[in-house]
């Protein structure tokens, strides 16, 4: 009986479990909104996209050097208007970023379009060859030549591209 | 009651028109800006918002018909109720603390989990929710379907008799979106009609600065998360509760591990009204919410990096104010209540006038 008991405790527990894992997901960010094909994309994703790396300064005041994915290549795989199409009406969207804490940040297009702006933003996975820290990763946002970094957004969950409505 | 539909229709039928839309102007500082969304199909007129707080306020929600919306939400306590946890049907506790039903109107992820986009979306949780008030929307609108006000109630706020689900929602989320705290000592020192003590000068300059040691800058960070005039910002932290949550909080939502254990920044606005304190009501008072910040911050691996990185000293591992400072921002705490909101008389239950003397 009370071997029975046992085993009908170990199996709930093993089955409550397994019923959590399958709930908890690999860390991921979406790319939603005014796009051709919405991305739901992991670490793994990215890791297909090209690599590039930044060497900038953090808010602890020492350079530091960032390894990611360039913001532009992921809007341009879910299909957002970048390039010669970033034209017309097309100028009057937005992209708002959200992390998991709901702070949110927004950029226009031609912030992010290279055939606009120099400017490496970038998705950032890693950390002077490390993986971003608790509190700030998996993803983060990394925006080189800003002198105030309110947009280098923390813990990245969902990036919308969204038409002004005014 | 009765004697006011009647009134009601006798004067609508006078007037030869059923539905009477009056608009609802919504009333708020400037400071607290324009960032909501009333639903295109759920525009506020005076006759549904008087709806919305009859049902607010109705206990034939409910499956015993012992318990309305304010049982656990009463205006003298910023409707809070003052307990760890509600008490629903029969008996029955709810999982988490009610929260403060001010300013939800700014408020765009709704409960602690922020499950919810809509006050028309959150109402049906605890219309339903066993352990609330435990009734369902069928049993709700047949009770009401046999009251002679509510049809006529209805009527005027809709244009038809038919009570539905997303109407008694809709008219709920009307009278809530009216729930505006604008009127503490806070606001009249915003707006220039009121002159702090110094006490509360200080403690509102320590709750608003982030500390920087090294430029000898003393701060409790508050701000980071319950700043702007609002005193709440639409963020989800885990902020040290725990070191193993035993209540994944958000994560519940998200299915995302750096979620876990976090919950809603809540507005501190009337918050000297709304103890106990926290998710799970775990702190009776807010000397211990702030010894809490100040000296008993749990690490794990999901902590707000806000929290953790705030110290008044160089390479401090906790926040470290000292007794004083934590009384400076009490006094400025107790200058976010509102007696004119828990007050209001628009707010307060409409069923007690009609009660037979």
């Amino acid at each position: 009986m009370t071997k029975s008991f046992y085993n009908l405790a170990l199996l709930l527990s093993i089955s409550f479990t397994v019923s959590m894992a399958q709930t908890i997901q690999k860390p991921f960010f979406t790319v939603t909104g005014e796009v051709l094909n919405p991305l739901k994309l992991t670490a793994v994703d990215l890791a297909r996209l090209h690599t590039v790396q930044v060497n900038t300064t953090d808010r602890d005041g020492k350079p530091h050097i960032y390894t990611g994915v360039k913001l532009s290549e992921v809007l341009d795989s879910a299909g957002v208007t970048l390039g010669k199409e970033l034209n017309g009406e097309n100028l009057a969207k937005y992209i708002l970023v959200m992390a998991a804490d709901g702070y949110e940040v927004i950029f226009s297009l031609p912030e992010v379009d290279p055939e606009f702006n120099d400017q490496q933003i970038i998705i950032a996975y890693q950390v002077d060859g490390n993986p971003l820290p608790n509190g700030e990763g998996p993803f983060r946002m990394v925006v080189p030549d800003e002198k105030r970094l309110a947009r280098w957004i923390r813990e990245v969950t969902n990036i919308k591209v969204i038409f002004s409505k005014e | 009651m009765l004697m006011l539909g009647i009134i009601l229709l006798t004067t609508s039928m006078q007037r030869g028109d059923h539905v009477r839309s009056t608009p609802y102007v919504l009333d708020y500082p400037a400071y607290f800006g324009g960032r909501f969304t009333i639903p295109v199909d759920n525009q506020m007129t005076q006759e549904i918002v008087s709806l919305g707080r009859m049902l607010f306020y109705e206990t034939k929600l409910s499956k015993s018909n012992q318990i309305s919306c304010a049982s656990c939400h009463q205006q003298k306590l910023a409707f809070t109720d003052g307990k760890q946890f509600s008490v629903g049907e029969g008996g029955s506790l709810t999982r988490r603390n009610s929260m403060s039903l001010a300013n939800l109107l700014w408020v765009r992820s709704l409960f602690w989990d922020g499950r919810v986009g809509s006050l028309e979306e959150q109402a049906i949780f605890p219309l339903t929710d066993p352990h609330e008030m435990g009734q369902s929307m069928n049993e709700a609108i047949e009770k009401l379907n046999h009251t002679t006000n509510y049809p006529v109630l209805f009527k005027f706020a809709f244009g038809t008799s038919e009570i539905t689900t997303a109407r008694i929602t809709k008219a709920i989320a009307q009278f809530e979106r009216t729930l505006i705290s604008s009127d503490s000592r806070y606001d009249k020192y915003l707006k220039g009609e009121y002159l702090p003590t110094e006490q509360e000068l200080r403690g509102l300059n320590l709750f608003m600065s982030r500390p920087r040691p090294e430029d000898n800058v003393r701060g409790a960070n508050c701000g980071h998360c319950h700043g702007t005039p609002k005193l709440f910002k639409e963020l989800f932290h885990n902020n040290g509760l725990d070191i193993i949550a035993q209540d994944m909080g958000r994560m519940e939502i998200t299915g995302q591990e750096i979620d876990r254990g976090r919950f809603r920044v809540p507005t501190l606005r009337n918050i000297a009204l709304t103890s106990p304190y926290m998710h799970d009501g775990r702190f009776n008072g807010l000397e211990e919410v702030l010894d809490h910040y100040n000296e008993h911050i749990q690490q794990s691996e999901t902590l707000s990096p806000f929290i953790s990185e705030a110290t008044n000293a160089i390479n401090g591992k906790s926040l470290l104010l000292t007794d004083t400072e934590k009384t400076d921002i009490l006094a400025f705490l107790h200058m976010l209540t509102d007696s004119t909101f828990i007050n209001n008389p628009e707010f307060s239950d409409p069923h007690e006038k009609y009660v037979q003397p």
